[in-house]
Parts: C-alpha cells; sequence; structure tokens
C-alpha cells in the first residue's frame, strides 16, 4: 500500500511502451500489407490464368496473354549460376584471409571486403552493361561462335546474339556482386571458431587442406549453409544488377548465351508503361519472387539459428 | 636474490632412457621473450609433469614440443629439442610427420564436429590406408585404451560434441593416440573438468604410460604428485628444479620449490 | 611415404587455389572501382553539382537528382530511426521474449532481406495508387521501409548488450521504465545506434529499384515532395540505359557519386563503432 503510494508511476511509461508497441507492430504491418497489396494486385492475373500463369512461357502485351515460366526460369538460372561461381571464390577468399594472408595484409583487405559488399547494385549493373558485356561478346562469344559447329551440344548450348547481354554474362556480375558480401560472412564464421579446435587439428598432423576441409568447414557447416541461402535469396531478388545485362526477352531461355529475364528485371523495365492484366501479371510475378525468396529466407534462417559452438 | 637470478638443478633421467630433450631452449612472442635457457630431459615411457605458477611458461614450453606454435607468425623458438636424438627446431623438419609422432591434448575438449568414430579415425586416416574392419579395430583399440569404450561402443556414429566434457576429453585423448605416437602433449587436460572425470582421466593416463610418453601441464600440484614419474617446477620462463617427482615433493633442492610446493608463494 | 607426399601436394595445390581465388575477387572488384573511377572522375565537375538534369546532347549536370536523394533519403531516416528505434528498444526491452516478439523479429529478419524491388511494388498499391500519382512521398517510404529493419535489427543488438546492472541500477533508483531506457539504455547505446543508422542510411541512397515506381523522376529542381521527384539513382538509370554519350557520362559521375557517398558513409559508421568492435 505506501509501496505503491509512495510514487506515481510515471505517465510516460505506458505512452512510450505503446509507442514501442506500435513500431514493432508496423513491422508485422508493412509485411502483412506486401503480401496483401501482391495478391490483390496479383489477382486478376491469377484469376484469368490461373495455374498456366507459372507454367507458361508466353509473355505477350500485344495479345494480353502472360505466363511467368521465362522470368522464373531466368531467375532460378542467374541464381544458381551466380551461386555456383561466386561460392566456392567465396570460400576461398575467406580461407586465404583467415589460414594465408599475413594479418597486416588481412585486415585492410578484409575491411576493403567489407566495404564493397555495401556498393550499390546499380554500380554492378553498370560496369556490366558498359565494361563487361561489350570484352565478353568481343573475347569470348565471337571466338566461340565462329569456332563451334552450331549443331552440336556445346553449339546450342552456347549459341546466342554476340552482345554480351546475355544469362551468362548477368550471372558472372550477380557473382561478382555477391562475392564481397559471402566472402565476409564466411571470414566471421572461420573467426568464430574456437583456436583450440584449429590447433588440435594441427596438433595431430594434419597439413592446413586437411584441417580446413575436414574440420573448420564441417564445423561451421550448417552457418555455411545459411549464408550460401542469403546470398542465393539476393541473387534471386536483386533487380539492377541483372536489369542492365540480362537483355530482357521473355522467352524460355534455350541456351546459356541467350537473353533472358528475371523476375525483378521483368517488373522494373514495364511497370511504368503497363496496365490492365500488364499490371496484374507484373504485381503476380512480384508474388512469385516474394514465396521464393521467403522460402530462401525461412530456411536460411532456421539453418542459421541451429548453428550452435 | 633478485627474482631473476636464482640455480637452475637438473637430476636428469639415465641417458640411455631418454625419448626427448630441450637443450638450452629459448622462446619468443615477437620480442618478448617468454622462456629463458630451458633444458629438460624426458624419461620415455611414464609421465612427466611440468609445474609453476601461472605465466611461468610451462604451458609455452609444451608447445614447442610439437611446434604447434609454427601457426602464429611471430612466435619462434631458439635451442635444441630433441626428439630420439633429432633436433626438431630444424628447417627442415617435417612438422606434420613430427605431430604424428608427438600428440597433443588442450586444455578444453575439442572433438571434431563428426561422429565419435570418425574423431578417432580421422588422425589415422591421415597417414594409413586402412581397410574398414582394420579401421573398427584401431578405433576399438583406441577407445578402449582411452578407457571411452564402455561409455561409447553402442553410439560411435553420434556427434562428438554430443558427449559429455570429460568424456569428450578422453576421445580428445583417445583421437591422439590412435595414431599411435610416440610421446603425447598433454595441455591442463583436466582444468575444465569435475573430479569424476578428472579421476577417470588420471586413471587413463596412468594406464598409457606403459608404452606411451606423457608430458602433461598442470596447475594442480595434487595431481602431479599423484601421477607423474618426473616433474619440472617452472618459473618465470627458467626451469627452477627439474629431477624424480617424488625427490622434487618430499626435499626440493632449490628453495624457490619448496616455497611454492608449501604453497607459500604462487 | 607416397602418401606424406600426395598429401603435401594436395595442400600446396590448396595454397595454391585459394590465392588465386583472393587474387581473382579482389582483381575483380579492383577491376570495377578502376572502371568506376576512370569513367566517372570525367563527368565530375562544378557543374555537376550546379546545373539540372540536361535533354540529350546538351550540358548539364545533376543538381536536382542530388537535392532529391538528400531529401527523400532524409525523410525516409526520420522515418526508419523514429520505428526502427522504438521497434527495437521494444524488442530488446520489452516484449522480444513473448512469442509475439519472436513473429516481430523473424519479419524483421524477412523484411531486411526481401528483394527492394517488392517493397516498391507494395508503396506504389498503398500510397502511389491511392494518392493518384508517383511523388516524393512514395519514395521517401519506400526508402524508409527499406531502412526500418536495419535500424530496428541494430538497435535491438546494441541494446541487448548493454549490461543488465545498468537496467537494475536505473530500475532501483526508482526510475520508470521509460526514464531509464530513455536516459540510461539510449545514451549508453549511443554510438551504436547511430552506426546503425549510418548503415541504414548507406543502404538506401544507393537503391534505385524500389524508386523506379514511387518516386519516378524528374527533370527539374523541385522541393515539392507530393509530385514525382528526382533521384540520383532515378537519374542514372535511365542515362545509363540511353544511347547518349553525355547521359551516360553523367550517369558514370552519378554512380560515382553514390559510391563515395556510401563508402564514406559506412566508414563513418565504422569508425564510430571501432571500440564496440573488440566485444
Amino acid at each position: 500500500m505506501s509501496l505503491q503510494s509512495a510514487r506515481h508511476p510515471d505517465p510516460v511509461d505506458p505512452i512510450f511502451r505503446g509507442l514501442a508497441f506500435a513500431a514493432a507492430t508496423t513491422l508485422l504491418l508493412t509485411l502483412g500489407g506486401l503480401i496483401v497489396a501482391l495478391m490483390i494486385g496479383g489477382w486478376p492475373a491469377i484469376s484469368k490464368f490461373g495455374f498456366g500463369f507459372l507454367t507458361s512461357s508466353t509473355w505477350n502485351p500485344v495479345t494480353e496473354v502472360y505466363g511467368a515460366a521465362g522470368p522464373i526460369v531466368g531467375t532460378l538460372i542467374t541464381a544458381v549460376l551466380s551461386l555456383a561461381i561466386a561460392l566456392p571464390i567465396a570460400v576461398c577468399v575467406s580461407v586465404f584471409l583467415t589460414q594465408y594472408c599475413p594479418k597486416a595484409i588481412a585486415q585492410p583487405v578484409s575491411t576493403a571486403i567489407e566495404l564493397l559488399a555495401g556498393i550499390p547494385s546499380i554500380v554492378y549493373g553498370m560496369w556490366g552493361l558498359f565494361v563487361f558485356a561489350p570484352w565478353f561478346a568481343r573475347t569470348v562469344q565471337l571466338p566461340i561462335l565462329t569456332s563451334l559447329d552450331p549443331e552440336s551440344f556445346w553449339g546450342k548450348l552456347l549459341a546466342g546474339v554476340p552482345n554480351g547481354a546475355n544469362i551468362f554474362t548477368a550471372s558472372i556480375v550477380l557473382a561478382i556482386m555477391i562475392l564481397p558480401y559471402m566472402s565476409a560472412v564466411f571470414r566471421e564464421l572461420f573467426r568464430s571458431i574456437p583456436p583450440q579446435v584449429r590447433e588440435a587439428a594441427f596438433g595431430l598432423g594434419c597439413t592446413s587442406y586437411e584441417v580446413v576441409g575436414s574440420v573448420l568447414i564441417p564445423y561451421v557447416k550448417k552457418g555455411m549453409i545459411g549464408v550460401v541461402m542469403l546470398g542465393f535469396g539476393r541473387a534471386l531478388g536483386e533487380t539492377m544488377a541483372v536489369t542492365f545485362i540480362i537483355g530482357n526477352s521473355h522467352r524460355f531461355p534455350d541456351s546459356l548465351f541467350a537473353s533472358g529475364s528475371t523476375l525483378a528485371s521483368t517488373i522494373a523495365n514495364e511497370f511504368n508503361e503497363a496496365s490492365g492484366v500488364h499490371l496484374a501479371s507484373l504485381i503476380a510475378l512480384g508474388l512469385v519472387l516474394f514465396l521464393i525468396t521467403f522460402t530462401v529466407l525461412a530456411i536460411a534462417r532456421a539453418l542459421l539459428s541451429s548453428q550452435r559452438y | 636474490m633478485s627474482d631473476t637470478d636464482f640455480q637452475s638443478v637438473i637430476t636428469p633421467p639415465p641417458a640411455d632412457q631418454l625419448v626427448l630433450e630441450t637443450r638450452n631452449l629459448n622462446f619468443y612472442y615477437g620480442s618478448n621473450q617468454s622462456l629463458f635457457g630451458v633444458s629438460m630431459p624426458v624419461k620415455r615411457n611414464g609421465i612427466t609433469a611440468l609445474i609453476g605458477p601461472s605465466g611461468c611458461g610451462k604451458s609455452t614450453l609444451l608447445r614447442t614440443m610439437n611446434r604447434i606454435y609454427d601457426l602464429y607468425p611471430g612466435q619462434r623458438a631458439e635451442g635444441e629439442i630433441l626428439v630420439d636424438g633429432e633436433n626438431i627446431l630444424g628447417p627442415k623438419v617435417d612438422v606434420t610427420a613430427l605431430r604424428a609422432r608427438v600428440g597433443m591434448v588442450f586444455q578444453k575438449p575439442t572433438p571434431f564436429p563428426m561422429s565419435i568414430y570418425d574423431n578417432v579415425a580421422f588422425g589415422v586416416k591421415l597417414y594409413h590406408k586402412k581397410s574398414k574392419s582394420q579401421m573398427d579395430e584401431v578405433v576399438e583399440k583406441a577407445l578402449r585404451r582411452a578407457a571411452l569404450w564402455d561409455e561409447v561402443k553402442d553410439k560411435l556414429q553420434k556427434s562428438g560434441l554430443s558427449l559429455s566434457g570429460g568424456q569428450q576429453q578422453r576421445l580428445c585423448v583417445a583421437r591422439g593416440i590412435a595414431v599411435e605416437p610416440e610421446i603425447l602433449l598433454l595441455d591442463e587436460p583436466a582444468s575444465a573438468l569435475d573430479p569424476i572425470s578428472t579421476a577417470k582421466l588420471e586413471d587413463t593416463l596412468e594406464e598409457l604410460k606403459r608404452d606411451l610418453t606423457i608430458i602433461i601441464v598442470t596447475h594442480n600440484l595434487q595431481q602431479a604428485a599423484r601421477l607423474s614419474d618426473y616433474t619440472g617446477f617452472m618459473y618465470l620462463g627458467k626451469m627452477v628444479e627439474y629431477g624424480p617427482t617424488e625427490e622434487l615433493f618430499v626435499k626440493p633442492k632449490v628453495e624457490r620449490t619448496s616455497d611454492y610446493i608449501g604453497g607459500r608463494f604462487g | 611415404m607416397d602418401r606424406a607426399l600426395r598429401r603435401k601436394f594436395a595442400n600446396q595445390a590448396f595454397v595454391v587455389i585459394c590465392t588465386g581465388a583472393a587474387l581473382v575477387a579482389l582483381g575483380a572488384l579492383a577491376l570495377i572501382m578502376f572502371s568506376l573511377l576512370t569513367k566517372g572522375v570525367g563527368g565530375v565537375d562544378l557543374m555537376l553539382f550546379t546545373a539540372d538534369t540536361p535533354a540529350p546532347d546538351s550540358p548539364g549536370g545533376l543538381r536536382n537528382a542530388i537535392i532529391g536523394s538528400i531529401l527523400m533519403c532524409g525523410v525516409a531516416m526520420m522515418i526508419a530511426v523514429v520505428i526502427g528505434v522504438l521497434a527495437g528498444t521494444w524488442l530488446a526491452e520489452i516484449g522480444g521474449d513473448t512469442p509475439y516478439g519472436h513473429v516481430v523479429r523473424f519479419l524483421n529478419d524477412v523484411l531486411l532481406s526481401a528483394p527492394s524491388i517488392l517493397i516498391g511494388l507494395f508503396v506504389y498499391w498503398w500510397v502511389v495508387v491511392p494518392m493518384g500519382g508517383f511523388s516524393g512521398w512514395a519514395g521517401a517510404i519506400a526508402l524508409g521501409i527499406l531502412a526500418t529493419p536495419i535500424v530496428t535489427r541494430t538497435t535491438e543488438d546494441i541494446l541487448n548488450l548493454q549490461p543488465n546492472a545498468l537496467r537494475e541500477a536505473g530500475m532501483a533508483l526508482g526510475a520508470s521504465q521509460w526514464v531509464t531506457v530513455r536516459s540510461i539504455i539510449w545514451k549508453a547505446a549511443g554510438a551504436g545506434m547511430l552506426t546503425g543508422g549510418l548503415l541504414g542510411f548507406a543502404r538506401i541512397s544507393g537503391e534505385t529499384a524500389p524508386l523506379l515506381f514511387t518516386a519516378l523522376n524528374n527533370q527539374f529542381l523541385s522541393f515539392d515532395m507530393s509530385k514525382p521527384f528526382a533521384s540520383l539513382p532515378g537519374a542514372i538509370y535511365p542515362f545509363a540505359m540511353s544511347p547518349y554519350e553525355t547521359w551516360n557520362t553523367l550517369a558514370w559521375a552519378g554512380a560515382l557519386l553514390i559510391t563515395l557517398a556510401v563508402l564514406g558513409v559506412n566508414i563513418l559508421g565504422r569508425w564510430l563503432a571501432r571500440d564496440k568492435d573488440h566485444k
């Protein structure tokens, strides 16, 4: 009794708690609002084309027939390809930085890599369009085109207009873009391993290759898979780096050097000219993209949170 | 008598029983010298304990014996460490092969992120190609010698990380001896363990010492007195007194040793 | 012996591969920076900051885009800091351990890594369409939504690092939770929270995709955020895609400006957080 009357409770306290709660709830509402917007906005397209929206590769604004298979496949191929390129390199970079590189160099290089991870994707896209694509067309695509039999397996796999704007170059630019991010997080993971584990492995007489391959990487395996999934999520949703260089054609990609499109690049390219079913189809593409990235993120999160040391 | 100026009394084991000997060993962390002319002759098969107050250099000395300090640029050793008469500090020494002969167990248990079986088999696979049944034998033998077999024989495929701390430490011992080293270095292996696990580990070491040279760093004087045949007392990076454990504990020749053992400092 | 040799060889090959990969990766990144510098520096002059975006093949600058970016990012950061700090504080100090707290934390993680173009769609649907057109406000809201989860996350992380003794000491004096948080916890965590804000700022200042159909673009200098609004990324994108060389040059100069700004803000954030690094 006396305790309660000794001091008036701070009247601001409930307001503060209420505001903080409201702010936390805003996050929930934002995500909920995003899903609602994508569903309502995309509904005309989904109801019109049904399941075929996912399987058809026709994307024709003139006849008003839209199918997402081209962009979906383009998104998955570029993301998987870029990951396949970036993952081994990122592992090597982080191993190099934590195991082999002299300390005096490792620190500044690591910082530089972390800083590069923050560079806007539009920069990567411009470099891809102006520098990398022309170089690639000149020194890789043209020689291949002239030397390969177009009917052979490789000829078919590598067929395409030699302008450097294709699925393969887009994947490389994407890979370069996610490289600093993945290298930086891998390095953090390696550094989180207690030094005794490394010493114990060396103490058995392991070479550094055996220490890294058999002990250190398994030690952070779950965390690494989580990071890979996060990198994958980034590659899936990346817009600008890809839009510049993928060639933006809605065909179902039939070769590695064919131009293509991704979910994000299609939305970015066509949204401002679209209306009616076209607009709804673009929003439905957004919904597909959301579902794919959400799944990947949820898996990544589950794996990362189960990494215990 | 100043702190750094004291005599060093070494009572070596018989010369024909030596397996490892450090001669006039100096050690540096960058420009900081942490070992000063340490000479330590170690007897084959048996337990040799290193005692001394923290920071005296006993762990540093242990870490020179399989050159694990090589991992850290800036750390270097001068002098000689003879293993079976061969100086392991020489530039042409294959440290990988050296570490197969001189194994190490650390203060904290360090099971690798793999199954119990693979933890033990891991080191063996580095050096020998063995069939499944041969490997099964090697693993069982190592686990038995480490007195862990009965506790884990039904869950060999479970993760090594799933064991208790004391079991993990004995797993690390099993992993170390599966390679069949001549010498096993233990750096305060019981400091993270409860008394019961410690007793089990000590039993294991008693068993192993018949055909293995064990060098153990410990901050626990009773443990050193209980376990070891020879003991070295270190202080401020120097070997103050080294000799048979009974002599060192019962009638130490150096005053500082008796002060430390009597609990007057450290 | 054969086995030992093979192991040694495998190890040496591994070292060479790792070193080589590191060189390739660093080389690629250096190449990009080199292109950016050489192509961007040519377009940097006084006019870049004093003139507005020009018609094709005529001289001009990026003044309207720079000012537009600063304004939109400023408003976005105000939104993000208010919501993010409060939400982060709620997660760390009030409701983080409740089931609802776990849900909010998970959704914040989802927002944190959601493709930015989806945030653009969200704002288009809930702001641009109801308001009847593209606007600076819509762009600022989109950027704000991108920065909010970053601020939320860092705020929560930094507050969790504060020792419980601080909270108990405040409460023991009879201070309310609000007073404890405001005058003790937030103060102690100030530098870290500022870093979080800067990281959020760095992230959104280069974002292009969410602006494409929220703020759109504006060729002229404007301070009216209820109208389509210029931004650096919004100007760079069409300029880079265009066939006109003057526009391309401006795009590179703009990309250089953004990159320098992002790097500068990141370095500032790290510098502020440098003492917290050794935890």
